[in-house]
């Protein structure tokens, strides 16, 4: 049975002059688990928005074709009716919250449409999404992946019969993501709930997802079964999708040869270890170990001596953050900084630019006590890019932006030195707009180009890739690699393994507020007791290729495929 | 006086930072919602509020106004309110009439001159504190209700709990637009008595700059809230009599909220007595 049918759907937003959806057709049968994977602006949130009759209710514009949801023809009811069928959640979930407490927020939808058992329904879906005995709770007290757990149970609390995501994972780290897969995966099996995602991380396609729909251009390109989908390696390439480094390296054995053709790619380490079962382990002859070994004799750069941090709670005890932190940074030194969410990453950028005082302990930039000194005057060595570029743009346009700092301090030829950081950049086409109304990967950008207009010693930049698609997420490593001459020292926060095990050469991994790790890449993930602890997701190649031999450490495709012949 | 002002101008960023007010919106909001004050029925003690809001401003008895202040400083300290709303409280009494009845004093007024200042001291104090003992001592979810059962619109009671739901979120956002500012802009040397005045000043032109990335940031979010408000059916239930019947469910006169009203309305006779011996 379809329990959700799209009958040659076209949609202009209105102003637009091309339509965003062409002609759409589409049928999700009852019970499936559907991923839907397209580029930047192909409508994938478009088409969620018909299927849940936001459009044509909410949000007008030039609508054309049918959609039934449940065999009732959208155009036709309420979107309140509506949700009761299909269940939405935001890409930017935080604003879909709008009770101060959490079984409030979670039967808020049930108590409107008048359910006198709404408190009860509330219950059962937080139950069903891993919130139970957190009813009263305040929604400040919640981590980001529980907070996008409630988020997920106000829409369940309605019983819906499909659920619809947009890119649930794109803010978290793994822990939470598998969790989030891990509940999504249970509703739609226990609950025989119909799950639509949008999603860019293939891996948990690979592991999650029934079906995949690829969204070309405004038109439905194919929907396949999972294993056929991710075959299509040119197909999602062309499209700005990455598939599963896994099935890459296959995909790129067969082209070379040392693959038979005729075999489905794995998609899965599991897979993968049947399919690459032939191939031998080679160790390579440039190893890593020797260059990472040389003493530390820089200069320090900035250093933590015994720094203490809670943070004032609403009610009780201080929460504790860091307990007498010592810690080190080197001038020259890329340094990732990893952990869960909530492990004090933003809170030790805060510290090093002053803006949080610790409680017990001193931070030395550059040999000078942090909080001794102004803001203003630390700008010249250190620099924070927010995880939330938005935050950056205090001026009308992202010239000015760039400008803003170099103009109030009167730096020579700040013109011709933001016109060059634009061109940098590639912002120049842009320089007139707001910051604010750029896509993500140019916001991104234009923060980083912010950051650095003053050329400080120091950069940090707290998820430069978080909620971006894969494609943007290359473009800003590029633009890292680029920016090496620029900053001496750069510290990111992040949880993207890929960006990490690509750029970084000192991994400093955080836990309950201390350094449990710190060393090379190699050293980090080939702890398997720290992976464990922390919860960490080394890039799937790397697992690919220690499943196949304990002694590989590769961490890009070609790596492995050097490694492995 | 340098070393004063040395200190304002250094701290107004410090001791009022964004983390510290937000840390007290919220406490005030939610952080006492275990005390006596916050327990009591909405509607309960909003008739009383309409008592002690009111009654004091037509009454010029110093014994009667005394008696209201006494049993307000009281429910306020009852009600565990944060510090920074009672400094305000204070800073806010004190701007209105207490350096009117200072300045009296201090040029040698008698008796005469300072009792009318005392009575309009009192009614502010007594009317601002019953407020703050209401406003501040419940939770804004059962303030709303409480209003909504007099008959305010739906509107009105929703706007008070989303607002202190998006209030910290707001208040994190201008703390780091705020820091933009502060790490990238150059402020002005603060040497000398003069230069603290113009730091002073270009600190308060940062917050006021701020205001505008802050608010464009907020238009920016209330789009996807307004397309969830609507999907969770806060239209609908708006004109619904059933939901509000369901909301108000909830509130119950208890043997407690029938003490307070007790406790207060004795006082206020013992009050009344007094007045009429003297």
């Amino acid at each position: 049975m379809n329990i959700l049918e799209v009958k040659d759907v076209t949609f202009t937003y209105p102003g637009a002059g091309i339509p965003t959806l062409r002609h759409v057709e589409l049928q999700i049968e009852k019970g499936d688990f559907i991923a839907i994977v397209g580029n930047n602006g192909c409508g994938k949130s478009t088409l969620c928005k018909v299927m849940n009759g936001l459009i044509p209710h909410f949000i007008t514009g030039d609508f054309e074709g049918t959609v039934l949801a449940d065999g009732i023809d959208t155009k036709t009811v309420e979107i309140g009716d509506l949700a009761k069928v299909v269940g939405y959640v935001y890409q930017d979930f935080e604003n879909q919250i709008v009770r101060p407490t959490v079984l409030d927020d979670a039967s808020y939808a049930c108590m409107n449409y008048a359910m006198p058992d709404y408190l009860d329904r509330g219950r059962q879906a937080l139950k069903d999404c891993g919130l139970e005995g957190r009813d009263d709770e305040y929604i400040w007290q919640l981590s980001g992946g529980q907070t996008h757990l409630l988020a997920l149970a106000g829409a369940v609390s309605l019983e819906p019969e499909v659920l619809i995501l947009d890119e649930p994972i794109a803010q978290l780290d793994p822990r939470h993501a598998d969790l989030i897969y891990g509940i999504l995966k249970d509703l739609n099996e226990r609950l025989g709930k119909t799950i639509i995602v949008i999603e860019h991380h293939t891996e948990y396609i690979a592991d999650y997802c029934k079906h995949v729909m690829l969204l070309k251009e405004g038109h439905v390109e194919w929907v396949l079964p999972t294993k056929e989908a991710l075959d299509r390696v040119e197909d999602l390439q062309a499209s700005n999708i990455f598939p599963p480094q896994v099935t890459l390296a296959a995909w790129r054995l067969q082209r070379q040869g040392r693959l038979p053709r005729e075999r489905m790619l794995p998609s899965t380490i599991s897979a993968g270890r049947e399919a690459f079962r032939n191939l031998t382990f080679v160790k390579p002859e440039t190893s890593e170990n020797t260059q990472e070994k040389e003493p530390q004799d820089k200069a320090v750069s900035v250093s933590f001596q015994d720094v203490s941090v809670s943070y004032r709670s609403v009610k009780g005890e201080p929460k504790k953050i860091y307990q007498h932190l010592n810690l080190d940074l080197h001038k020259g030194e890329k340094i990732a900084l990893i952990g869960s969410n909530g492990a004090g990453k933003s809170t030790m950028m805060k510290l090093m630019t002053g803006l949080i005082k610790p409680n017990e302990g001193r931070i030395f930039l550059k040999g000078a006590p942090v909080h001794e000194t102004k803001p203003e005057q630390l700008s010249k060595y250190i620099s924070l890019v927010y995880q939330n570029p938005e935050d950056m743009f205090i001026k009308d346009s992202i010239e000015a932006d760039i400008a803003y700092a170099m103009q109030v301090r009167e730096v020579e030829e700040w013109q011709e030195k933001t016109e060059a950081l634009l061109e940098r950049f590639r912002l120049t086409k842009l320089k007139d707009r707001d910051g604010r109304l750029l896509s993500g990967g140019q916001m991104r950008r234009a923060s980083l180009a912010i950051g650095v207009a003053l050329r400080p010693e120091i950069l940090l930049l707290d998820e430069p890739t978080a909620n971006l698609d894969i494609a943007t997420r290359k473009e800003i490593m590029r633009t890292l690699k680029d920016m090496e001459d620029v900053t001496d020292t750069v510290m990111i926060a992040t949880h993207d393994m890929q960006l990490v095990s690509e750029w970084a050469e000192r991994i400093i991994v955080l836990y309950q507020g201390n350094v449990i790790a710190d060393g090379s890449r190699n050293e980090i993930f080939g702890n398997k007791e720290v992976v464990e602890k922390v919860g960490i997701r080394p890039p799937e190649i790397f697992s690919m290729g220690k499943a196949l031999h304990d002694d590989a450490f590769c961490y890009t495709v070609d790596e492995f495929l050097q490694c492995f012949v | 006086m340098t070393n004063m002002m040395k200190k304002l101008s250094e701290n107004i960023f410090d001791k009022l930072s964004m983390d510290f007010l937000r840390n007290q919106v919220l406490k005030n909001a939610y952080g006492n919602d275990d005390t006596v004050i916050a327990k009591l029925d909405p509607r309960i003690l909003l008739v009383w509020y309409l008592f002690f809001g009111l009654v004091p401003w037509f009454s010029n008895n110093i014994i009667f106004l005394g008696g209201c202040f006494l049993l307000v400083a009281v429910t306020t300290i009852l009600a565990k309110v944060a510090g920074l709303v009672l400094f305000l409280f204070l800073v806010g009494v004190f701007s209105q009439t207490g350096y009117l009845f200072l300045v009296s004093l201090f040029f040698g007024g008698n008796a005469e001159t300072i009792i009318p200042l005392l009575v309009l001291t009192l009614k502010v104090a007594t009317v601002s504190l019953a407020s703050i003992t209401v406003f501040s001592g419940l939770d804004p979810d059962r303030l709303s209700n409480g209003l909504m059962w007099f008959g305010c619109p739906e509107r009105l009671s929703f706007s008070i709990s989303y607002a202190y739901r998006i209030l910290p979120m707001l208040m994190e956002e201008f703390q780091n637009v705020l820091l933009s500012y502060r790490l990238r802009g150059k402020a002005p040397e603060s040497n000398g008595f003069i230069g603290k005045i113009k730091y002073l000043v270009y600190q308060i032109q940062v917050i006021i700059h701020s205001f505008y990335p802050l608010m464009l940031n907020t238009a920016k979010r209330s789009r996807t809230t307004v397309e969830a408000l609507e999907m969770r059916g806060y239209r609908y239930a708006a004109t619904n009599k059933e939901v509000k019947k369901m909301k108000l469910s909830a509130l119950k006169i208890t043997y407690d909220d029938l003490l307070f009203l007790a406790v207060s309305f004795l006082w206020m006779a013992i009050v009344a007595v007094v007045m009429s011996y003297m």
